[in-house]
């Protein structure tokens, strides 16, 4: 190692000066070992903290993210203006795990007369002609290892403005609400703050009354399903 | 040729799944292993990361009204076997069929299903399945073949009456193909038709088929007939065997008689193993026996055979029998000499059952009775033919060892073949056309009882395809027929007069799944031929010699159902054998021969030799072997292709089911062989129990000693309205195997092929183990009575204190309010910690990610009530959860509370027997809650007390007191 000549400091000793043991590393280092430790620990720790605070942002689950459709179909004018109920559409809502989407020829009473040859219906016409599916994309959806019942929660008094928000006011329907196995559990635990009676299922901005709820419970059967099969089969 | 042998021929390692098997991805080295798993554990933390992907929802462009979308729907329909139909409901998810249930209104299903019909719905999306017409080896088309069968051409060919024209069919009930072929015999009257199948039901002569009333016979004898788990009613059978079984008054007597080891065999109370040159004796000896018993003096002189332990046993049985007379029944089986039919007729006869346990019907079956339908071995021979349809069947492979059917397509110049696959006969014909699987066709059927039913496709056909019946009006003359519309002609003349006309007939028809009093009629008595008497003492088998028993497999049949992953890998009832076939011999043979389990065997008989491995099966006659049809399969398809050995080509058309004077020698050669079942030491623990009639089993608790209670880590959270349950009647089960089937068609469950089965990673959530009693312990084990040998089906017991649960570091076993033992693979990392800790051994880990290359035909079989697990995640039975689940919803959603013997799993669904019952242990009259208080119930490995939620109830033994060396035995040690 004595061949090793450290770095003359700067503005500092004579070139002629007999050679000194000098620190192998300069003084600068032991900064940047503590900044460096620091960087390594914060790293370590605020790395994996940083991804689950990430998966769990609006903007990973695709909340509040507008989801542009074939047909630019607007709720608001249907639901507000036309005060059509939601079950016209999602027929299969209160029987089935899925609330379904309407058929094309769901389309066709109404429409019939008003739009059809219009631009925006153009994915319509052309599904009535050739038999094929107009093809919608997803907004809410839940991974296929989860099982979700759309009539179970109707039937206990989930209204769909629970899980799926002001409807009513989305000119592009988004998802309103996480969607998390946190989120399905705050209710699944505690259900009460969550029902509305039958007859309001439909409702938007339905607002429950504070009693209401335990009376539900009771008159509905329902129970605080948290076994991990209510879901996970 | 088995793996190993096709090892040492190519001088390669055999793949280690069979193709069509899912298989593991490439052998790594550990490095690039390690380095896989860094860079995958990466990947998918970013994957785990990723936005949710872009996803399409399609609806319908109109809606069919009767369709919810993932709702499913079940139609009725049949499905045919040797001819035979079992009525069927099938389950369709949006259009797919996905699980085969039995129909409750059909008498030979009475709701339960077996192995073939529920391994069925898997052969539908078969992947190796044939997909064009072919000629030569040219894809050809439909147009073509009419082209060929047009009448003109083909008048031309076969002359002006069809003398060159030959039709061979499966054996075949169907009214609408009768008529077909008659209108076809009217268009050509020369035309020769032939019907084959290895494994018919045969008529005695007359036409007439037994029709036992199994509900009222309290003494039943069978002379080799596997009549409660083979056989087309035998779901029926089985089903009125377990009624008068568990009926009060004390359990029925069944005393059977046989060369191998059956499930039927195994239920007796006493069994009597006999080589079968010796059962046409011991049917006389039964007959004279009954007779001298009945005290009928014109009674022949009583023949006695060689043996004094076996005189005695068939003493016994006689006056047993004569004692019950008229309350009892004797079955022959089906492939046994009409002498012993014959003689079983003249037992039932002389014991007055006729008209009271013992009924006949006329045979359904085309050609019963009828001189002018010939047989394979008659058209092997006929010259001068131009034209051969071949409607199913595979005749090349199965057809016995001297009916030479390869030079008969040889010779012919049209050759047609009509099936699922192209196999061995297809390739030797000319044309080949692909048949239609039954769940894609239009048809119609009868039963063994002659209850007709319609056949009703539930999807479009997925490769394109024909039926039989096409072929058929084809050659009748029709230039463009489509089954559905000759099926509606052909009940529109049949159902026309009836007053509510023929769209509701036709209606209820198809939903019912049963045409209402379309069964024969069934006749009190049957006429008894004089039978030459057989000798009194039968041949002794020459010195170092076999005999030799060909028996239609369990599982693949005659070999029809090789190419199904799921049959393949059901262990074989009594051996727990997969993957392939091996001569079943008895200990006392296999040590005379010095062989063991594993080892080939060379058995030569008429200058032809089968190289089989041996296996050793307690209970199987000494001097016989037994081997299961079906194997050495050589067409296109590939799961069957190459897995265990063609037995039939031992067997010559004289001796299709027993050969004696088999020659026996080792080769050398050693297989190791895919059993479920490889340890064979309980270590004093008793998982099965046996008991005389009327006795209590033995329970831990009660003598208060041994019993431990489980580390009570966690509390029990009860609370939900159902608590489920489960019991399984020992007494009942005959270890049949359509539970398994099931489940592994309602759950979807994996297949891992011969090497995952050999390194214990098969995945069945529910096995049936087999436990034979010891002849060192037991002396009713000794010949020529024993063994006895007890089915249990295992699967996960739900414990309350679950050992699984408490071990498992992240919670992915959990205990549910309402008593399931939750597995969740969303959680579960494969620590493989429970799977250890499981006493009973019924957790499976997913070595490999045996679904990640399914075909996209076969991935539409899948339940998609069910997650699909991936690798390196543990499953068990979950109790079919998302049964439970579903029928919770159901009953909120109409309002009401749900039943405690509402909800059924796909086991206890297609147990013939109701063996297994499911339900909820609280609510009024729940069935489960009640069998769990039989004074029979128990828990296996009480001991440890984990407080199973399953129970099972002792197997009875009924024994005959005159027999006194069969005493009930206790079943001590595991074999095979």
């Amino acid at each position: 190692m004595t061949e090793r000549r450290p770095p003359a400091p700067p503005g500092d000793a004579p070139t002629d000066a007999p050679a000194r043991a000098t620190p192998l590393f300069p003084r600068w280092a032991n900064r940047a070992m503590g900044v460096a430790i620091a960087v390594v620990f914060v790293t370590v720790l605020a790395g994996p903290a940083l991804l689950m605070a990430w998966v769990r942002t609006p903007d990973l689950r695709r909340q509040y993210e507008p989801v542009p459709q074939p047909v630019p179909f607007s709720h608001p004018v249907h639901v507000t203006g036309l005060r059509l109920d939601c079950r016209y559409c999602h027929a299969t809502v209160e029987r089935a795990a899925s609330a379904g989407l309407p058929s094309t020829a769901t389309c066709v009473p109404c429409h019939n007369e008003t739009f059809m040859q219009s631009a925006v219906m153009a994915p319509v016409r052309a599904s009535l002609a050739t038999g094929r599916p107009v093809p919608w994309r997803r907004v809410n959806g839940v991974p296929d290892f989860v099982f979700f019942s759309h009539a179970a929660h109707v039937k206990k008094g989930v209204g769909c403005e629970s899980c799926h928000g002001r409807v009513d006011r989305m000119a592009q329907v988004y998802q309103a609400e996480p969607l998390s196995m946190g989120w399905c559990l705050g209710c699944h635990r505690d259900p009460a703050p969550h029902l509305r009676p039958r007859a309001e299922i439909t409702t938007m901005g339905y607002v429950a009354p504070d009693t209401l709820g335990a009376a539900l419970m009771r008159a509905y059967a329902v129970r605080r399903l948290t076994d991990c099969t209510t879901c996970h089969r | 040729m088995s793996d190993e042998q096709r090892a040492t021929s190519d001088g390669r390692r055999p793949a280690e799944f069979p193709p069509g098997v899912a298989r593991p991805g490439p052998v790594l080295s550990r490095r690039d292993f390690v380095r896989l798993l860094g860079a995958s554990a990466a990947l998918a933390g970013v994957y785990g990361c990723s936005r949710r992907p872009d996803e399409l929802i399609l609806p319908y462009v109109h809606q069919p009204p009767e369709l919810t979308p993932g709702v499913p729907q079940y139609y009725a329909t049949a499905m045919t076997l040797d001819g035979l139909a079992t009525g069927l409901l099938v389950e369709s998810h949006d259009g797919r069929p996905t699980k085969v249930e039995g129909n409750p209104d059909h008498p030979a299903s009475l709701g339960a299903a077996g192995v073939h019909e529920q391994a069925s719905v898997l052969q539908l999306y078969d992947p190796h399945r044939s997909r064009h017409v072919r000629h030569g080896a040219q894809q050809a088309d439909w147009d073509a073949v009419a082209r060929l069968l047009a009448p003109v051409a083909l008048g031309q060919r076969v002359g002006a009456r069809g003398e060159g024209l030959r039709l061979l069919l499966e054996p075949t009930a169907s009214p609408l193909t009768v008529a077909l072929l008659a209108r076809v015999r009217e268009r050509w009257p020369a035309a020769g038709v032939h019907v084959h199948a290895p494994f018919a039901a045969p008529d005695d002569g007359d036409a007439l088929l037994p029709l036992p009333d199994l509900t009222r016979a309290d003494v039943v004898l069978a002379l080799d007939a596997d009549f409660l788990a083979s056989g087309p009613f035998h779901l029926r059978w089985a089903h009125d065997w377990a009624v008068r079984r568990g009926a009060g008054g004390g359990p029925s007597r069944l005393y059977v008689v046989e060369s191998g080891f059956t499930p039927t065999g195994a239920t007796a109370d006493h069994r009597l193993a006999v080589r079968p040159g010796e059962l046409e004796t011991v049917a006389a000896a039964l007959l004279a026996g009954v007779r001298a018993a009945r005290g009928v003096t014109s009674a022949p002189t009583a023949p006695t055979t060689a043996d004094e332990a076996t005189t005695a046993w068939l003493r016994a049985a006689a006056r047993d029998l004569a004692a019950a007379a008229g309350r009892c029944v004797v079955v022959a089986g089906p492939r046994q000499s009409a002498t012993v039919r014959l003689l079983a007729r003249a037992l039932n006869a002389e014991l007055g059952n006729e008209g009271r346990t013992m009924w006949y019907v006329r045979s359904p079956l085309l050609g019963a009775g009828d001189a002018s339908v010939g047989s394979l071995a008659d058209l092997a021979a006929a010259r001068d033919v131009d034209t051969l349809l071949v409607l199913g069947g595979n005749p090349v492979y199965d057809a016995p060892a001297d009916v030479d059917v390869a030079g008969l397509l040889r010779r012919v110049p049209n050759t047609v073949h009509l099936g699922l696959y192209e196999d061995e006969t297809a390739r030797a014909c000319a044309w080949h056309v692909p048949a239609l699987h039954y769940l894609e066709r239009w048809g119609d059927a009868r039963a063994y009882d002659g209850t007709a039913s319609l056949v009703q496709p539930l999807v479009a056909p997925l490769f394109g395809g024909h039926c039989a019946d096409e072929l058929l009006a084809l050659v009748a003359g029709e230039a463009t027929p489509r089954a559905h519309d000759l099926l509606q002609t052909h009940w529109r003349g049949r159902a026309g007069d009836r007053a509510s006309g023929f769209d509701a007939f036709w209606r209820e028809a198809l939903r019912r799944g049963v045409i209402a009093d379309s069964a024969a009629p069934r006749a009190a008595s049957a006429p008894v031929p004089a039978v030459v008497p057989p000798p009194a003492a039968p041949p002794r088998a020459a010195a170092g010699t076999l005999e030799v028993v060909l028996a239609p497999c369990p599982k693949v049949h005659d070999g029809r159902f090789a190419d199904n992953a799921w049959l393949q890998e059901l262990p074989e009832p009594m051996t727990t054998l997969t993957w392939g076939n091996a001569a079943q011999l008895s200990p006392a043979t296999a040590a005379r021969l010095g062989v063991e389990s594993g080892d080939e065997l060379a058995l030569g008989a008429g200058g032809r030799t089968v190289r089989v491995p041996a296996i050793v099966v307690p209970g199987v006659a000494d001097g016989v072997a037994v081997l299961h049809a079906g194997y050495g399969r050589d067409g296109a398809e590939e799961t069957a292709r190459g897995v265990g050995v063609r037995a039939q080509g031992l067997f010559p058309r004289a001796a299709r089911y027993a050969l004696a004077g088999v020659t026996v020698a080792r080769t050398g050669a050693h297989h190791e062989l895919a059993l479920t079942q490889p340890h064979w030491r309980l270590h004093g623990r008793e998982p099965v129990r046996v008991v005389a009639p009327g006795q209590p089993v033995a329970r831990e608790d009660a003598a208060g000693g041994t019993r431990r209670r489980a580390l009570p880590l966690y509390e029990r959270q009860p609370g939900a309205p159902h608590q489920w349950a489960m019991t399984i009647d020992l007494d009942r089960c005959t270890g049949c195997g359509a539970c398994m089937v099931a489940c592994q068609a309602e759950n979807n469950v994996p297949v891992v092929g011969p090497e995952g089965v050999r390194d214990g990673r098969e995945m069945h959530w529910l096995r049936i183990d087999r436990y034979y009693a010891d002849a060192a312990t037991d002396a009713a084990a000794a010949a020529p009575a024993g063994p006895l040998s007890v089915a249990q089906p295992m699967l996960c017991q739900h414990c309350e204190d679950a050992p699984c649960e408490y071990v498992c570091p992240v919670e992915a076993t959990v205990h549910s309010s309402d008593g399931l033992n939750e597995m969740v693979y969303n959680r579960c990392v494969g620590t493989r910690f429970c799977s250890n800790n499981c006493p009973y051994k019924v957790r499976r880990f997913n070595w490999f990610d045996y679904n990640r290359d399914l075909g996209d035909v076969e991935a539409l079989q899948r339940n998609p009530d069910v997650t699909v697990r991936e690798r390196g995640v543990m499953e068990k039975c979950t109790f079919c959860v998302q049964r439970i689940r579903e029928a919770e919803i159901r009953a909120s959603v109409e309002g009401r509370t749900l039943g405690p013997n509402e909800v059924t799993t796909a086991c206890a669904q297609a147990c013939p027997t109701r063996a297994i019952v499911f339900g909820s242990l609280t609510g009024a009259g729940s069935e489960v809650a009640r069998l769990r208080e039989d004074p029979r119930a128990y828990a296996v490995l009480d001991e440890l007390g984990t407080e199973p939620r399953v129970r099972y109830l002792a197997r009875v033994r009924n024994a005959n007191p005159a027999l006194a060396a069969s005493r009930a035995p206790s079943a001590s040690e595991a074999a095979t």
